[in-house]
């Protein structure tokens, strides 16, 4: 390390700054570095592209696995050190954050696009040249991009289920592939049950939960409308029909002074009665919130074994919920008010669900609140998922997420474009056309930006175990006689036979996802290339710091 | 590999961080599922052996798939995979734990060979789903079904729980245990739900395994700690009434935070009284509701034993939750945690009371109750570990039955099943263009396993065997039954021989294990960050020379970065199998 301080840093900023800083300038210290960490961190992700795309297993640093193809999971798990690289990071977590799919596109997309300016550097282009290339081709593609919509038909109507669907089933079969047939049409059933009857189609993202129970096939999965508790009631009595709901955030006991009090007792007939007026407060207040109608109690605390005794004689369910989170969606599902004081609820405050029963799923006891089918009450949805591995299971909930996300942005604008590298092939044609009509140095930039572009129809054929090179060529020359919307057919994989592609190609990507990505990516890229100096102060934390030199190497 | 100079490498990821890619990292990754694999596969079958671990200071003799699996304590993330599957096809099927991490392995290992010659996974995972669906759909095929009020309908839960049993340390006493599990189960009536809350199954140890007995629809526990006056206690009853409670009956202080401050040393007499008069309020109150059975989940002291023995009532105190529970269901009685405002609605009643002596043991039997959604059984042995053994057979058994009952279809055992799905495959596999075809016929030759393990642990030579019964299903019309005799080492029809398990538990191994074995060919990469508690496994990392590695028992965690090593050394198994105990925890083995 000391060695290559005296190598790079200039004597003039050093003195300038606190010991133990580094300092990298110029093309190949800083630029060049940069371009290969994102390079490296695009050759990691992008095996998992597309639904041929690899798994990655991943042991964080507090010991849980995970296993995955989702782009955003990895990079974030991954933990990764180099300032540049974590640009690519933070882009992919903008992308799952806007749009949940196309992660991978982003991280991908942007390593192409970066490893592409090493050819540009070695025939002498000025970074301000790559960069003013890069920008004017990625105004080019949006505006491309956005003609390829008229290819397909969109999304017209969100309520459709077969509408939506269409929508849903690339993104869950991009993750899980052989699963979307099954996943599609549950994420699809649960979005439209929490949908508004008025207004325009939309979904929360946050209002459709998976409740994860190990055990059993995929195909054992299915929707609840409402909520589904992963614990059993406190009850002997385990179903109740058309209940009214009584939601406390605070335990259900005797209520005890913050400060240290004691109670004096001056002669025998206090003590015989202090025990019984403790029991007879208790009774009061269980049987207001009984009279009141209530017949399910839920609680956010404890509930003591008086109230219990209680409740239990007054034919009531009662359920404990430990998470504040769970208690509020449970909230939302049943349209209760959480309360924070012991006592009846006014009417107002009460929710209603129309089943709750306590149902055993894989040997452990489940609470289940389930509106009745288009009711429209439920604000909430529920997929229970099952599957024989925990880390299929957690797979399987983030590609429930990203289908969720995706119906959300196919409700806002469902416009479509041809999926399965049919539009990457198109776009990267155009771009390349584009490219011969411009007259600056920036013209080899964007002929580069053009090839990049190939990288999806390139990965997803080497994924799927297709010759990438004849795959790639049957498809330029498909682009170039006019099909469109020709894409790369994963079916194909394993019968010699196949040429690899489909001239009319059923995948289909949401618009938005795909713009957003492109977007993304580019300004990844942009700004990884502007930086031409990366300047580190010395890491605090002493003896580790020996080690911890990320750029130095081992 | 750097075209710009001397620069060295760029390090991306988070010091101490171990990663492996390639074809390299899976199989060594298939390799470490094998060596778990080779740890429980002896105990399939009647003929199979039983393990002992020993963990800390208690010793576990068993031959449960799922407990050997859960007792390993397996560090390698991919092999945590079957441990996964395992404890599934406990939860879901209860049996079958043993099968289902056999096969999730015999498929990876039918696959390796695939994986060294560069076959991409995606392909073999496509064909693995595919087979695995047509071999659920073939035993949905094959199941023969039952009516629920045929005759024919408890003969078959007979012979699945004696088959459940079959492979179990209390085998030769299934005679004894078969019918007393599907007594148990079809005392439920149907709500089958809570089947671990409902039936209890108690361990007395001592006495003879045949011994063991079942209360059918009724509760037993044994004696509760007793108080004097116990003796005095009447202690059987015809038609009692039961109350059951949360009440502490004894003298004592209400309340911490209470405290008495008297003025008058007269009035002290009073206070004492007033003490006295709470507990025999109490017991008053218990008495007065026309109970003739007082059970506490807290202590019955001294007082209300002797009070309750005055009066003709029996009493017993600090009570088990779950037996509580189980009297509550059973008698229709509801726990009471004040003795005010008792009613008669809250009591529960059975035709009759006893306390019985059962070898050298004393026990509360509550039989004829009107609810009746509960049994107990209770079971007999020499030793600690025999009688954990067998409650843990008598549980798989259990669920057996359960998933009987409410599938009401079976398929014959023996490894039949899997002959004939096998041949099935095979068949369905001509028809397949491409590479699917020899991964469908490679899929089909994992699922041999099963009968194959089952000679192979029974003595005989399985290829002998194993030729006669593919040629058998497949000449046969009538031979899709033909599975593995054990006795003779000769194929025999086990459907014929009673050898039946439920199609659930068939089909639900058949998925568990396909999908298992996708999840570990899914992995491109494996990433291993260091610890955050744990800085010593970064720098161990760091500063161990390559070699010294396997003797640390903390660098377990990296088990993956091992095999890499080890594939790198030279040949892509070195050693694997060998000292598969590294995969685990420093234990056993050493």
């Amino acid at each position: 390390m000391a060695q290559s301080m005296a190598y790079n840093a200039s004597a003039g900023l050093s003195g300038m700054l606190k010991k133990g800083h580094q300092s990298f300038s110029g093309l190949t210290d800083a630029t060049l570095r940069n371009v290969e960490a994102c390079r490296e961190i695009s050759t990691v992700t992008r095996t998992s592209l597309g639904p041929n795309g690899m798994n990655k297993l991943v042991v964080n640093h507090l010991g849980r696995i995970i296993v995955t193809s989702d782009c955003c999971a990895i990079v974030k798990e991954l933990e990764i050190e180099h300032p540049a690289a974590k640009m690519l990071q933070m882009a992919a977590e903008a992308q799952d954050f806007e749009c949940g799919d196309g992660t991978n596109l982003v991280v991908s997309f942007a390593g192409e696009l970066l490893s592409q300016t090493e050819d540009l550097f070695r025939m002498g282009l000025h970074p301000a040249d790559v960069v003013s290339g890069y920008s004017s081709a990625g105004e080019k593609l949006l505006e491309f991009l956005e003609e390829m919509t008229s290819e397909v038909e969109g999304v017209a109507d969100g309520r459709m289920k077969e509408q939506l669907e269409r929508a849903i089933r690339p993104v869950l079969a991009a993750k899980q592939l052989g699963s979307e047939d099954v996943l599609a049409p549950l994420v699809a059933e649960a979005c439209l049950g929490t949908m508004s009857s008025g207004g325009k189609a939309a979904v929360n993202v946050e209002s459709v939960r998976v409740a994860k129970i190990l055990g059993g096939n995929i195909h054992q999965s299915h929707v609840v409308h409402g909520f589904v508790a992963l614990r059993g009631v406190e009850m002997t009595l385990t179903s109740c029909e058309n209940a009214k709901i009584a939601v406390f955030s605070c335990g259900i006991e005797a209520s005890a002074t913050e400060a240290k009090g004691t109670v004096l007792m001056k002669n025998a007939e206090d003590l015989k009665s202090y025990n019984k007026s403790e029991e007879k407060k208790m009774e009061e207040v269980i049987k207001s919130i009984a009279d009141s109608g209530v017949k399910v109690i839920v609680s956010g605390g404890s509930v003591s074994e008086m109230a219990l005794h209680f409740i239990e004689r007054y034919g009531m369910l009662c359920l404990k919920i430990g998470s504040k989170w769970e208690l509020r969606r449970l909230c939302v599902a049943t349209g209760s008010t959480a309360l924070v004081r012991m006592g009846a609820p006014t009417p107002d405050e009460m929710g209603w669900c129309d089943d709750v029963k306590q149902i055993e799923v894989g040997g452990k006891p489940v609470t289940v609140f389930n509106q009745k089918d288009d009711s429209g009450k439920s604000k909430l949805s529920t997929i229970v998922l099952r599957a024989s591995t925990s880390s299929v299971l957690a797979d399987l909930e983030r590609a429930i997420d990203d289908g969720v996300h995706a119906a959300n942005t196919a409700c806002k604008d469902g416009r479509l474009v041809p999926g399965a590298g049919a539009t990457e092939m198109e776009l990267s044609l155009k771009i390349i056309a584009f490219a011969d009509t411009c007259p600056g140095l920036d013209q080899y930039a964007i002929r580069a930006f053009g090839k990049a572009l190939e990288v999806v129809p390139r990965t997803l054929a080497e994924n799927a175990g297709l010759d990438q090179g004849s795959v790639l060529a049957a498809l330029g020359a498909a682009h170039a006689s006019g099909k469109k919307s020709a894409g790369i057919d994963i079916d194909a994989m394993g019968v010699a036979t196949a040429t690899g592609i489909k001239d009319e190609t059923n995948v289909l990507d949401l618009y938005a996802t795909k713009s957003t990505a492109f977007r993304l990516a580019i300004d990844a890229a942009l700004t990884v290339l502007r930086v031409d100096q990366i300047i580190m102060s010395k890491q605090a934390g002493g003896g580790r710091n020996a080690a911890m030199d990320p750029m130095a190497g081992m | 590999m750097n075209p710009y100079g001397m620069r060295p490498g760029i390090i991306l990821l988070r010091e101490g961080t171990d990663t492996s890619q390639g074809k390299a990292q899976l199989i060594s990754n298939i390799n470490a599922c094998q060596a778990i694999s080779d740890a429980i596969r002896t105990t399939l079958g009647p003929r199979g052996m039983d393990k002992l671990i020993s963990s800390g200071r208690s010793v576990t003799i068993s031959n449960d798939g799922a407990t050997i699996m859960k007792l390993l304590e397996i560090e390698h993330p991919a092999a945590k995979t079957l441990v996964d599957i395992s404890m599934s096809q406990d939860a879901e099927v209860g049996d079958g734990t043993t099968t289902v991490v056999l096969l999730a392995v015999e498929i990876l290992k039918q696959m390796k060979p695939f994986v060294e010659e560069g076959v991409h996974p995606q392909i073999l995972m496509r064909s693995i789903r595919d087979a695995s669906m047509l071999a659920v759909k073939k035993v949905e095929e094959l199941k023969v079904t039952f009516d629920k009020d045929s005759d024919q309908f408890k003969d078959m839960l007979l012979k699945t729980a004696s088959t459940a049993l079959n492979s179990k340390l209390i085998s030769s006493h299934q005679d004894l245990f078969a019918p007393m599990i599907v007594d148990a189960v079809s005392s439920l009536d149907g709500s089958l739900e809570d089947l671990r809350g409902m039936i209890a199954i108690k361990k007395i140890p001592g006495g003879d395994v045949r011994q063991s007995f079942l209360v059918k629809g009724g509760v037993a526990f044994k004696k509760t700690f007793s108080y004097a006056g116990f003796e005095q206690m009447t202690k059987s009853f015809k038609n009692p009434k039961i109350l059951l409670l949360n009440v502490e009956l004894e003298l004592k202080n209400e309340k911490d935070n209470a405290e008495v401050r008297i003025e008058n040393p007269e009035e002290y007499q009073s206070i004492v009284e007033a003490e006295w008069q709470v507990i025999y309020d109490k017991l008053d109150a218990c008495v007065d509701c026309g109970a003739n059975i007082v059970l506490s989940k807290l202590p019955i002291g001294d007082l209300a034993t002797q009070y309750f023995a005055d009066r003709g009532l029996f009493c017993a105190g600090r009570v088990e939750e779950g037996d509580m529970r189980r009297v509550a269901k059973a008698t229709g009685a509801a726990v009471q945690t004040s003795t005010n405002g008792i009613y008669e609605g809250v009591l529960g009643t059975c035709a009759e009371f006893e306390e019985k002596r059962m070898g050298d043991e004393t026990f509360n039997v509550f039989t004829g109750c009107p609810c009746s959604q509960t049994s107990t059984m209770v079971l007999r042995g020499g030793t600690e570990q025999f009688i954990a053994e067998s409650e843990r057979s008598v549980h798989d058994s259990l669920m057996v039955v359960k998933r009987s009952l409410m599938s009401r279809s079976v398929v014959a055992g023996g490894g039949a099943v899997e002959m004939e799905v096998a041949r099935h495959l095979r068949e369905h596999a001509l028809t397949i263009e491409g590479k699917g075809q020899l991964i469908v016929n490679a899929f089909a030759k994992a699922l041999e396993i099963v009968p194959r393990q089952l000679c192979e642990n029974a003595g005989f030579d399985p290829n002998d065997i194993l030729s006669a019964l593919r040629r058998k299903h497949a000449q046969d019309e009538d031979g899709k039954w033909f599975g593995v005799d054990i006795e003779n080492g000769d194929m025999m029809d086990t459907f014929e021989a009673g050898v039946w398990e439920p199609s659930d538990n068939k089909s639900n191994s058949f998925a568990s294990a396909a999908e298992a074995a996708n999840v570990i060919l899914s992995i491109d990469e494996t990433v291993i960050n260091p610890r955050s508690q744990d800085p010593g496994a970064a720098t161990g990392m760091m500063g161990a020379p390559q070699g010294g590695m396997g003797q640390k028992p903390l660098s377990n965690m990296m088990g993956g970065a091992m095999d890499a090593v080890n594939a790198a050394k030279g040949g892509s198994r070195s050693g694997n199998l060998g000292n598969g105990v590294s995969y685990l925890k420093g234990r056993g083995g050493g």
